[in-house]
């Protein structure tokens, strides 16, 4: 269930997630923290002290927004980092997620880092709500906080569930989110984040790339091989398309299918890096084939 | 007939062995990342905004002057690592958010000349 919004409050133009946990910081750690209140605001079952193993580095007192990003991929998130303006956090707001903010307490030279949690904005009284710290509701005067949070360059982050899309949405770092997932062996995450980002960008290669990859990792073999068919038929000199395919008829058993597609290939890639690559499918099939290697004229009969 | 067949199977079984002898030295056979080209992609975006400014006519001027071909330039920053190239973008980020005009352009080129120069591929400074 998404967190109600309040936005007849006190004061006019008010908007905030009331319904956002709050977990008061340990020590240093806001980091773990923070994390943890939108993790759980994003319906992850998690506990702080999980969270803070993953993310809290004791000897730097602190967390790396590396270390948020890869936690919530963990708990089957999507980490996507804004488009560090102001109207980003605001859009998220609106549609009902809070935002992990690292701001500047200190100053450039003696920087005091700190996450926190925005979980509301007010345009008429220019103010920020946050959960920061060991304080469950704090308010900064918005050019304050704009001021704190510029000097960690504008980072801030919100947690997607699979399948959700960004207020804002920017291809580039939706596609740097989703690709971690893959990476990091969350395909069925990572399946639902590239049907989301399809319904934005439809025909976008490298998000229909996505999904095939997450297909194949998923063991739908047929839905892959129509994936890579479908880049191919856009783009027929698409090299990392024709190797994959070759992978996902390989899977099937169909491997004189998958040389075909890798000949292919090899005609088109002379002077590719991705030559190598190319070369290297090819033996490993011919390889568990006895057939298709008899096939080639190697055989003596 | 008999030896034939016998020929056979040894070729095979030999064909096989050196084969997977030499597969154990690869990577092997794998599916191609969606992160790969995302990398990819990101080193495209960074070659066109780096080509870009340097395609610049008071840029590509400047070069000229300085006895520079900015075609050798050009395939130069191509052939870049993807570090390099960040390295590059950055600095020049830092010059074009500097100032304007005139300087802008004296700030690139010299970017363009030390960085080029520290990767070796022309000696304008120890020609001059």
């Amino acid at each position: 269930m998404p967190p109600s919004v309040s936005n007849y409050g006190p004061a006019p133009g008010l908007l905030e997630l009331v319904d956002t946990p709050f977990y008061a910081q340990q020590q240093y750690q806001c980091g773990p923290a923070a994390l943890m209140t939108v993790l759980t605001a994003s319906g992850v079952t998690t506990t702080l002290d999980a969270v803070s193993r993953q993310v809290y580095l004791p000897a730097r007192q602190g967390s790396l927004q590396s270390e948020m990003l890869a936690a919530s991929r963990a708990a089957e998130r999507v980490p996507y980092v804004l488009v560090p303006e102001f109207s980003s956090i605001t859009g998220e707001l609106a549609t009902g997620r809070p935002v992990l903010v690292l701001l500047n307490l200190g100053v450039s030279w003696a920087p005091l880092w700190h996450y926190a949690v925005v979980v509301g904005a007010d345009a008429v009284s220019e103010q920020i709500i946050l959960r920061s710290g060991t304080e469950e509701r704090r308010v900064m005067h918005t050019p304050v906080f704009l001021r704190t949070w510029r000097r960690s360059n504008f980072w801030a982050m919100s947690i997607l569930r699979p399948g959700e899309l960004p207020a804002n949405p920017d291809r580039n770092r939706y596609i740097e989110a989703v690709a971690g997932l893959e990476q990091t062996g969350h395909p069925l995450a990572a399946r639902d984040a590239w049907q989301a980002g399809l319904s934005q960008w439809p025909d976008d290669s490298v998000l229909l790339f996505g999904l095939a990859n997450a297909q194949y990792a998923l063991g739908n073999f047929s839905a892959a091989e129509l994936g890579f068919l479908v880049i191919l038929r856009n783009d027929e000199a698409s090299l990392i398309a024709r190797n994959n395919l070759a992978m996902t008829l390989v899977a099937q058993g169909r491997n004189r299918e998958a040389l075909e597609q890798i000949d292919t290939a090899l005609n088109l890639a002379v002077d590719s890096p991705l030559l190598e690559e190319l070369l290297d499918t090819q033996s490993s099939i011919l390889s568990t084939d006895i057939d298709a290697w008899n096939q080639r004229g190697i055989g003596v009969e | 007939m008999h030896s034939i067949m016998l020929q056979n199977f040894v070729v095979r079984f030999v064909s096989l062995a050196l084969l997977s002898l030499g597969l154990a030295q690869t990577s092997g056979a794998a599916m191609i990342g969606t992160q790969q080209v995302v990398q990819s992609e990101v080193r495209d975006g960074r070659l066109t905004r780096v080509e870009t400014i340097l395609a610049r006519e008071d840029v590509v001027r400047q070069l000229v002057a300085f006895g520079v071909d900015p075609l050798a330039v050009q395939s130069r920053v191509g052939n870049m690592t993807d570090a390099e190239l960040l390295a590059l973008e950055g600095k020049l980020d830092q010059q074009i958010a500097g100032g304007g005009g005139a300087l802008v352009v004296i700030g690139v080129v010299f970017v363009v000349l030390i960085v080029l120069e520290i990767v070796g591929v022309i000696d304008v400074f120890k020609r001059v």
